[in-house]
């Protein structure tokens, strides 16, 4: 009962810290990196959700960004739909794709759906790069119209600036982490868990991995290509460079930093790399090097030696030490 | 006595190999059934045949009477026929706790997307159902694991997570239950706990066959053997007359120990 109120008083005062926030920081860059850091958070607690929790090393995730952030610019460019609506159309677009993607999976595992799916994103980054006629080909879709003003009332909220595109992040973030942790920790989240240890052990028991397997890559893609539809409004530019391999590791990397296989864990490596990234972008100016590569690189190499359990379980073992004993098991 | 299990000329090819060959047997309901052979035999090949990891390449199973040769492996445990493994297959990552939980979940209505839909509408999660946790609770009692619920499984020693893995095959209610070497790696004293935990299950009212090299156990335990040599069943009967049977000597020991007995 108290472990359950103190819990309850920690969301509600990190919720009220995220609303606040734009009022206390109105510095519109350090927002609009909050807006990335969102969009990251998104995507990797999607691809978590299939690697960390299913154990199924997709690396085509950043097709399903790519999937939806075309899919809703290109309704919203070509025929009016409204972005609101484009979002939720993009995320089920990519969807479709990743039921699709997922039926190889049921035949593949480790390294062979790891280059399956590699095969694939590079696939749809090769016709978003020659369908010309559709997408403009390597020159992108730009001028993506921005999400429709709001009205409430009298009152009428636009999306132009970042303060309010940063609450449009935060509610889909609190959304996609509502729903993720509901679901791994129902029967659903453990049956996942179960088949990414022992699949024919899973089976043993009953659970049709199969299915199991085709539904998260359908969820996974889902988040994804939600997150993609998200960005396109934002940055108003999407191009098939979206859709190369730089944003899957992006993404790996950050949920591998942060802790596969948690929910906090991609939240933190997320937001952590966003920031660490825009400062390398400052230091790469001034250095004339460029060195953001090199650094995820490194991180995931030092990840994967040293710190197994990612950032999150490098704060949880503090955390667990400095409290008195007898309160470990919580 | 009910027949539980029947299989009828039963088959399995692996290319040009033939690991079983037109085997035909019965279970009947409260059996304990010994099944033996010396390596390379079938005896696992039977149990994956059995439990829909391998479908046959002829020969049919039936299972209360309906056919299961066919069947996926979920499919065959939903019928009430659970097993466990040679290598021991638990989930390493889960606690010892949540190794059970999973195999209480109900799989009458265990689609994806229906129990997506019900881990979205509740806050409660699969641990925080009291009675599945009792439940649970209770197995990991009745195999003697209670004091590691909370424990990761993959820290369990080998002996116990054995153990571990007959509660989690007991948690999906089996009528029969396979069990393939449960006391390989075991040690005297362990052996015979071993002995006592699948008596007590025997007296749940659960059938099992059991693929053993520890004679001990098996004469102990089973009230029929099945004898397999070659894909091929040479011998069926109560342990003291397969035990006999100079087929089954042969088999074991060579041609001359069967001529000097």
């Amino acid at each position: 009962m108290n472990a359950a109120w103190r819990r309850r008083a920690l969301t509600a005062t990190v919720g009220v810290f995220f609303l606040l926030l734009p009022l206390i920081i109105q510095e519109r860059y350090f927002l609009h990196v909050l807006v990335m850091s969102g969009i990251y958070v998104i995507l990797s607690l999607s691809w978590n959700l299939l690697a960390g929790f299913t154990g199924q090393l997709n690396l085509g995730h950043a097709a399903f960004f790519g999937i939806g952030s075309y899919t809703s610019a290109l309704l919203a460019m070509k025929l009016g739909v409204s972005p609101w609506i484009g979002l939720f159309v993009g995320g089920t677009a990519a969807a479709l794709f990743g039921f699709l993607l997922g039926i190889p999976s049921l035949r593949l595992a480790g390294p062979y759906l790891a280059i399956t799916t590699i095969g694939f994103s590079e696939i749809l980054r090769l016709v978003a790069t020659n369908w010309v006629e559709l997408t403009r080909g390597s020159l992108g879709l730009s001028g993506i119209p921005m999400l429709d003003p709001i009205r409430i009332g009298g009152v009428t909220i636009r999306f132009y600036a970042e303060p309010e595109y940063y609450y449009v992040v935060l509610v889909s973030v609190a959304f996609t982490l509502v729903f993720m942790c509901r679901l791994t920790r129902s029967a659903f989240g453990y049956s996942l868990q179960s088949l990414r240890d022992d699949e024919v052990g899973a089976q043993s028991i009953g659970i049709h991995t199969s299915s199991f397997k085709l539904a998260t890559f359908t969820i996974s893609a889902f988040f994804a290509g939600f997150a993609g539809a998200l960005y396109a409004h934002f940055a108003r530019l999407v191009s098939p460079e979206t859709m190369s391999l730089h944003l899957t590791f992006d993404v790996l990397t950050m949920a591998l930093f942060g802790g596969l296989g948690t929910i906090l864990g991609p939240i933190l490596g997320a937001v952590t790399l966003t920031f660490v990234s825009e400062w390398l972008r400052f230091l790469e100016d001034s250095i004339k090097l460029d060195i953001r590569l090199v650094a995820y690189g490194l991180i995931l190499i030092l990840t994967v030696l040293f710190m197994r359990q990612g950032l999150y379980g490098v704060l949880r073992s503090v955390v667990l030490n400095l409290l008195p004993r007898g309160h470990n098991k919580e | 006595m009910a027949e539980l299990l029947r299989a009828v000329d039963l088959t399995k090819n692996f290319g040009g190999l033939t690991a079983i060959s037109e085997v035909s047997f019965s279970i009947q309901s409260e059996d304990i059934v010994g099944l033996i052979g010396p390596n390379g035999a079938g005896k696992t090949t039977l149990v994956n045949l059995i439990s829909g990891v391998y479908s046959p390449t002829r020969g049919q199973i039936y299972f209360e009477g309906q056919k299961i040769s066919g069947c996926k492996a979920h499919q065959v445990n939903a019928l009430g026929i659970a097993r466990t493994f040679q290598i021991v297959r638990i989930f390493p990552r889960l606690t010892v706790l949540e190794n059970v939980l999973v195999g209480l979940i109900d799989r009458k209505s265990n689609g994806p997307w229906k129990l997506m839909g019900q881990a979205l509408l509740h806050r409660s999660g699969l641990r925080d159902d009291r009675r599945s946790v009792k439940k649970a609770e209770e197995l990991l009692e009745f195999v003697g694991l209670q004091t590691y619920c909370n424990e990761s499984a993959e820290n369990l020693p080998y002996a116990l997570s054995k153990r571990l893995e007959i509660a989690r095959a007991l948690a999906t209610r089996p009528k029969l239950l396979l069990l393939d070497e449960p006391s390989s790696g075991l040690n005297p004293a362990e052996l015979i706990g071993q002995i006592r935990l699948i008596r007590e299950i025997s007296q749940k009212g659960i059938a099992i066959l059991i693929i053993e090299h520890v004679m001990k156990v098996i004469m102990e335990i089973s009230r029929r053997l099945i004898v397999l040599d070659y894909g091929k069943k040479i011998a069926e009967g109560s342990p003291q007359d397969v035990y006999r049977n100079p087929a089954v000597i042969q088999a074991y020991l060579g041609e001359e120990a069967c001529a000097g007995n």
